[in-house]
This record gives structure tokens, sequence and C-alpha cells, in this order.
């Protein structure tokens, strides 16, 4: 039998365990989900926000006042780089390939966030739908908030299963479980 | 405490998270000043004690340069500004 490399997730090998349904706190590793970096050029920043924000079928991330990351779990890359590409003063490339999205949620999952992230997580200070980059588990990534308890995450390929083993010791206390969601 | 510093972009941020790129007080000779002016510039440096202004990069955060002024003796922060800002005559 042979394995298509292409379609195998870096985090593949990591996914075992004896855990045959998701328990509260669970973290799913989206398998394929599409991403692009994108940069506003000097003086274009508030209108290549607001020319994000009306893309369909994607979510935006806050990277920086110039640098946004577009993350969609439906569209496909070339639609969205059709989209993108219709925008003026923005600069971005596909990095769907070099970065891993992972969701969290259950009623633990500030706890187990705390562990590894210095940002405070209260939704007073960090609200639902506010992203932003920061440290996770000593890793520069991108935490956003999806839900009262849901977080995603998307860390460098590279450094992705060094998280993901973080994030599973962190959540090992409250019996986190996880697995790959398409 | 210098351990936290406030990015004008992303908030609050533990120290880890940035990367002090030196000071910010010696200015760039024109491309014709004086070697005297431009070894001045590359390698001599003050090493006061009290109030100081550093480049901070905030690499795993918005990734901008920021002037950073503080006192390296009490490790108060007075002020974080976008390099840019600061540039063009901002606050810091
Ligand atoms: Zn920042």
């Amino acid at each position: 039998m042979s394995i298509s490399f292409t379609h195998r997730h870096i985090l593949e090998d990591r996914m075992g365990g004896y855990e045959p349904s998701p328990n509260a706190n669970h973290l799913t590793v989206v398998r394929r989900p599409v991403i692009f970096s994108t940069l506003a050029h000097a003086g274009h920043e508030a209108a290549v926000a607001e020319a994000l924000s009306l893309v369909e079928d994607v979510v935006v991330r806050s990277v920086s006042p110039s640098d946004w990351l577009v993350v969609s779990q439906s569209a496909s890359a070339a639609t969205i780089s059709a989209s993108l590409a219709t925008i003026p003063g923005l600069s971005f490339a596909e990095q769907s390939d070099g970065q891993v999205l992972m969701a969290l949620s259950g009623p633990d999952v500030r706890t187990i966030l705390a562990k590894c992230v210095a940002v405070d997580l209260h939704a007073d200070m960090f609200a639902e739908g506010q992203s932003a980059p920061m440290m996770i588990c000593r890793v520069a990534g991108n935490l956003a908030r999806t839900g009262a308890d849901a977080f995603e995450i998307i860390v460098p390929r590279s450094h992705a299963a060094y998280v993901f083993d973080e994030l599973r010791d962190a959540g090992r206390e409250f019996a986190m479980t996880r697995g790959f969601g398409d | 405490m210098a351990s936290l510093i406030t990015c004008p972009h992303c908030g609050r941020r533990p120290k880890e998270e940035f990367s002090i790129r030196g000071d910010a007080v010696p200015e760039r000779p024109a491309p014709a000043a004086s070697e005297e002016a431009w070894h001045a510039y590359v390698y001599l440096r003050d090493n006061p004690r009290g109030n100081i202004r550093e480049y901070w990069h905030h690499v795993a955060g918005c990734r901008r340069w920021l002037v950073v002024e503080r006192d390296n003796l009490t490790h108060a922060v007075f002020a974080v500004t976008d390099a840019r800002e600061a540039a063009k005559g901002g606050t810091a």
C-alpha cells in the first residue's frame, strides 16, 4: 500500500491513543485549511482591512496594522486568490502548506491555554472574534477566540508537532481528546 | 516592570516576545559624512544608567519595530512607540 505524501498531515503520526469519542475538552486539527498571508501597502491599510472583511467564506486574523491571515475551511485557494487579487494595495501569498490550524474547545480550554499563552484570555480582554499574534508554547503563532470556550491557533508547520505535544500535555489533566476535523 | 512591554499594536506582552535591537538614540549620518562621524555611529555608545531609548522588535507579535523608553535601573517603562511614528517625529 502506498500513501500519498501530499495528503499526509504533519501531525498524522501523533493522533494515536485510545479515545473512541471526543470529550468535552477537545483539540481538532483541521486537515486542509486554506491560509493566505496578506500585507497592505503603505497608506492602504484601512481600505484593505475593509475590503478583506467583505471577502466571502473566509475569516480574517489580525497580525499587525497592515498584516492579516485570511483563513478558510470551505472556499478553495483559487477562489480566495481570485478575490484577493481584486483588492487594490494588497500583496498576498498562499501559506496553506506552511501553517497548521488547530481548534480547541471545551469548558477548561482557557485554563489549558493559560499554561502556554501569556495574554489575558478573559472575555473582557480578548473578546469573541478577536485575534492576535502571540507566543503560543514559545512559538510565534496566531490565536483567535471563536466562541466563549473556543479558540483557534495557527502555527508554522515546522513547529506544529511541538505545539501540539505541549497542548496535549496541558490538556491531559482535563482529559482533552484530539483528532482531525475536515 | 520591564518584563512587560505594552506594544501599541498588541497590548501588554512579556519581554520574551521581543528582541532588543540596540540604542535608538544615534542618528545615521549622511552617506558622505566623515569617517569620524561614521565610526561614532557604528561603534561608539554611551552606557547610561537610568532613562534610555532602545529599539525593540516585536518578533513573536506584530513584527513591528518599536522604540521603548525605559529606566534600566528601576525597570520602569515610560513610553512605547511604533518606530515609524517615532521616525516621523512622534512622541517617544
Ligand atoms: Zn506588537
